[in-house]
């Protein structure tokens, strides 16, 4: 294998929540780390904390206890991409205007960042579509806005939350196959957060299996499975099995 | 088994509890320094004490006011109870006749296309717009004022329980017929249960409305009740009076909102706020 | 077939209860000794008062200088309100220090206000306006503040990850996002200010149609009261109509295509 540069190193990352007079903790102890240009998926299972490790590693949050250190130094707000799992586009804002946010919050050029805008828009497909507002959409196509305007930071870190955790399945496999697309043409670093296996061997260089209450890393598997992959590829289904017996997921 | 004595806090826990601590001191400065100021401003005449009292000068009305009958002729307890009268049975009126009445709106159609005429007519109209007409007719007894309390009250009333039944969600109707519910039966079990809480609002909103209306009434026309009383500190240039008036007015309200928030947690609990 | 029955019925029944409040009023009116006038007295008084000036102006004029005040007070009590409801939504400190002391004047009745304002500012254009101003800034603060509290969070955090410093955040997003609910606190409370001007006029005042429709109850005048309730009635529906109509074209988000 390749020498690999660390881009982003989590070491015994801490968090607990305080409500109601009872102290929670979500996440227990995680460290890893996160390689220049790799897909990293997060896998586990419904509500643990990998929102939360997002948040962290966005900045979104704080964590209790624990370092991150980013090759580098820690981007700034607004350095770094991240794409929600509800979506969260300004409903007023047309796709134009949502994707071009960044940039404008930042004073750059108008002409400029539509001309930026415009070519990640175009990125994800929905050339045609700049006026439309976000209810005229449908679900993939406001994902896909959410990717646009994540790439508009022009990070070289993108972080994604269960980005198709709303969409039907079908649209659910053919965002799929868009990402890594993207991901191909503009190599980011890209961490990814899901509780579906099958798409995290589709998507993933690596997947971090994730798992228990309070968060813990379980383990680390490394697809080794040439891309497209295929749902029914006996590789793709014998790591599946494998991943699935180390797991409470329901499958 | 004792209780470990340094229990060691979480720093999320002790952010949380700084914040609150943080959050009760500026409450308590602020209503302090509301209260200072007032008093500060009144008593060294940059107010004019004609025109309005000072915070110790009210607590020294309230408590003269509890027993004595001047300026207006009645205590203040009487004047409560004379607005609280008026107001609860006006309300409790509006309250008995609208909501069975939206209700039987929202569930019939043939209904609710003849009523809703006569109530597209009658909503825009102000209850206050009333008074004039009322006065007129029924003269400014017991009854006129009742009437006015009633119209203020019974619009929310009914548009409310209307809405509520209308709003309904098709698929609980539809759980209830798969079921073999009657149409009564869903209308008791599946609509009535599901308006409760857009009828609560309606409630809310006919009980503030009515309260207001009948300060308003007292003013225009009576000869004893809140309303009445502060308009009579108007005329006496009484300002420690009409304070005393729109606080006691203002606390009875906030109080009957408060007790219509516990009857709708009784009544509904399954409400999530 | 009998689909087409049961529609006709439907159809027929809102024109059949207009007919009965009619014959309704009628009959009042008809009733010995009966203070209510008949429809065709109100009609005959109302184009009377649509250009004959009565207390010194015409039923428009009157309506017009009501709608004055009202709207001088609700462009003030807008931006009072929006400031106020947002400095309660965005600054905590604020908040804690304000909100007790507004919370204490909160419940008490706009209308109970006038006679202190009477006191301060005499029965002038001021008292009005003033009154107008508190009967609808409460709503504006409230509802503004409501709208800030509700913003989804996830479009806080989006607007923070694209890098928005604290005020862009206001202006970018909470702003837009609590606008809709701003606006519905404006709707309401434009209503509520109609109400207060009205009461304002009926208890102290010399124009207005409020001061009319109490000049109609002093001199007696039964007919000129029913006209000013429904002049009161459809000035309030216009208001509510056309401001549902501006919701619409300012957030145009917020409603399904």
């Amino acid at each position: 294998m390749a020498v690999q540069n660390v881009k982003i190193r989590l070491r015994n990352i801490t968090k607990s929540f305080y409500a109601k007079g009872k102290n929670t903790p979500v996440l227990g102890d995680i460290s890893l780390d996160v390689y220049e240009n790799e897909f990293l998926v997060l896998l586990g299972p419904g509500q643990c904390g990998k929102t939360v490790i997002l948040n962290i590693i966005a900045g979104l949050e704080e964590q209790s206890s624990g370092t991150i250190e980013f090759s580098g130094g820690r981007p700034k707000m607004g350095e770094l991409g991240v794409v929600f799992q509800k979506y969260a586009l300004f409903p007023w804002k047309t796709v134009m205007g949502n994707v071009e946010m960044g940039p404008q919050l930042k004073h750059v050029k108008k002409e400029v960042r539509r001309e930026k805008a415009q070519s990640y828009i175009d990125l994800v497909g929905l050339t045609g579509f700049e006026r439309a507002l976000p209810k005229q959409l449908s679900g993939g196509m406001k994902q896909r806005v959410g990717i646009a305007r994540a790439y508009s930071s022009e990070s070289d870190i993108m972080l994604m939350d269960e980005p198709f955790g709303a969409l039907d399945a079908q649209t659910r496999y053919s965002m799929e196959e868009e990402i890594l697309k993207i991901w191909e043409k503009k190599k980011r670093t890209v961490i990814f957060v899901t509780n579906n296996l099958e798409e995290a061997i589709y998507l993933g260089d690596r997947i971090i299996l994730l798992g228990d209450t309070p968060t813990v890393v379980r383990k680390e598997y490394v697809p080794d499975i040439p891309r497209p992959r295929n749902y029914t590829d006996p590789a793709f289904l014998a790591l599946r099995n494998e991943i699935a017996e180390n797991t409470d997921l329901v499958l | 088994m004792k209780k470990p004595v340094n229990k060691l806090k979480s720093p999320e826990q002790r952010k949380f509890e700084r914040e609150r601590r943080k959050n009760v001191l500026l409450s308590l400065s602020g209503l302090v320094l509301f209260f200072v100021l007032w008093e500060v401003l009144v008593d060294t005449g940059v107010i004019s004490s004609r025109a309005l009292c000072s915070p110790s000068e009210l607590v020294g009305t309230l408590l003269t006011k509890l027993v004595s009958k001047n300026p207006d002729g009645a205590t203040l307890i009487v004047n409560m109870l004379a607005s609280l009268k008026l107001a609860v049975l006006g309300f409790l009126i509006a309250v008995a006749v609208g909501i069975p009445l939206g209700l039987f709106m929202g569930y019939f159609k043939a209904f609710d296309k003849f009523m809703t005429p006569i109530f597209e007519i009658l909503r825009p109209i102000p209850p206050i717009a009333w008074i004039p007409i009322v006065i007129l007719t029924l003269g400014i007894g017991l009854g006129a004022k009742i009437f006015i309390i009633f119209i203020s009250a019974f619009c929310g009333c009914v548009i409310n329980s209307y809405l509520g039944i209308k709003l309904t969600n098709r698929t609980y109707i539809n759980v209830a017929k798969t079921f073999g519910a009657s149409d009564w039966q869903i209308f008791t079990k599946v609509c009535l249960p599901s308006a409760v809480n857009m009828i609560f609002a309606g409630v809310r909103t006919a009980l503030n409305s009515s309260w207001g209306t009948l300060v308003a009434a007292e003013m225009l026309a009576a000869t004893s009740g809140l309303g009445y009383m502060i308009q009579m500190g108007r005329r006496l240039i009484r300002p420690d009076i009409i304070v005393l008036g729109m606080f006691t007015i203002g606390s009875i309200g906030a109080l009957m909102g408060l007790v219509l928030g516990r009857i709708e947690k009784r009544i509904a609990p399954w409400r999530d706020r | 077939m009998k689909k087409a029955v049961k529609n006709t019925f439907y159809a027929v029944l809102p024109a059949l209860s207009i007919v009965v409040i009619l014959i309704g009023w009628v009959l009042l009116s008809m009733k010995e000794g009966s203070l209510i006038p008949s429809p065709a007295e109100t009609w005959s008084r109302f184009v009377f008062v649509m250009t004959n000036p009565i207390a010194n102006a015409t039923l428009p004029v009157h309506i017009l200088v009501s709608l004055r005040r009202v709207l001088i007070a609700m462009v003030l009590a807008v931006v009072v309100g929006i400031t106020l409801g947002v400095l309660f939504g965005w600054s905590p400190v604020f908040r804690g220090l304000v909100m007790p002391a507004f919370e204490l004047v909160r419940p008490i009745p706009p209308i109970a206000w006038l006679p202190l304002i009477i006191i301060w500012c005499g029965i002038g254009e001021l008292a009005k306006i003033v009154i107008v101003f508190i009967g609808a800034f409460t709503g504006i603060v409230i509802n503004t503040h409501a709208g800030m509290k509700s913003i989804d969070p996830e479009l806080i955090k989006a607007g923070r990850s694209l890098g928005a410093t604290k005020a862009q955040l206001l202006s970018h997003v909470a702003m837009p996002a609590a606008f809709p609910a701003i606006l519905a606190g404006v709707k309401t409370s434009l209503s509520a200010g109609w109400m207060c001007v009205l009461a304002a006029e009926m208890i102290a005042a010399k124009q207005g149609v409020g001061f009319l429709i109490i000049k109609g109850q002093e001199i007696g005048d039964m007919a000129l009261i029913v006209v000013c309730m429904f002049a009161i009635g459809i000035v309030s529906m216009i208001i509510s109509v056309s401001l549902t109509k501006l919701e619409g074209v300012l957030c145009p988000w917020q409603f399904k295509t």
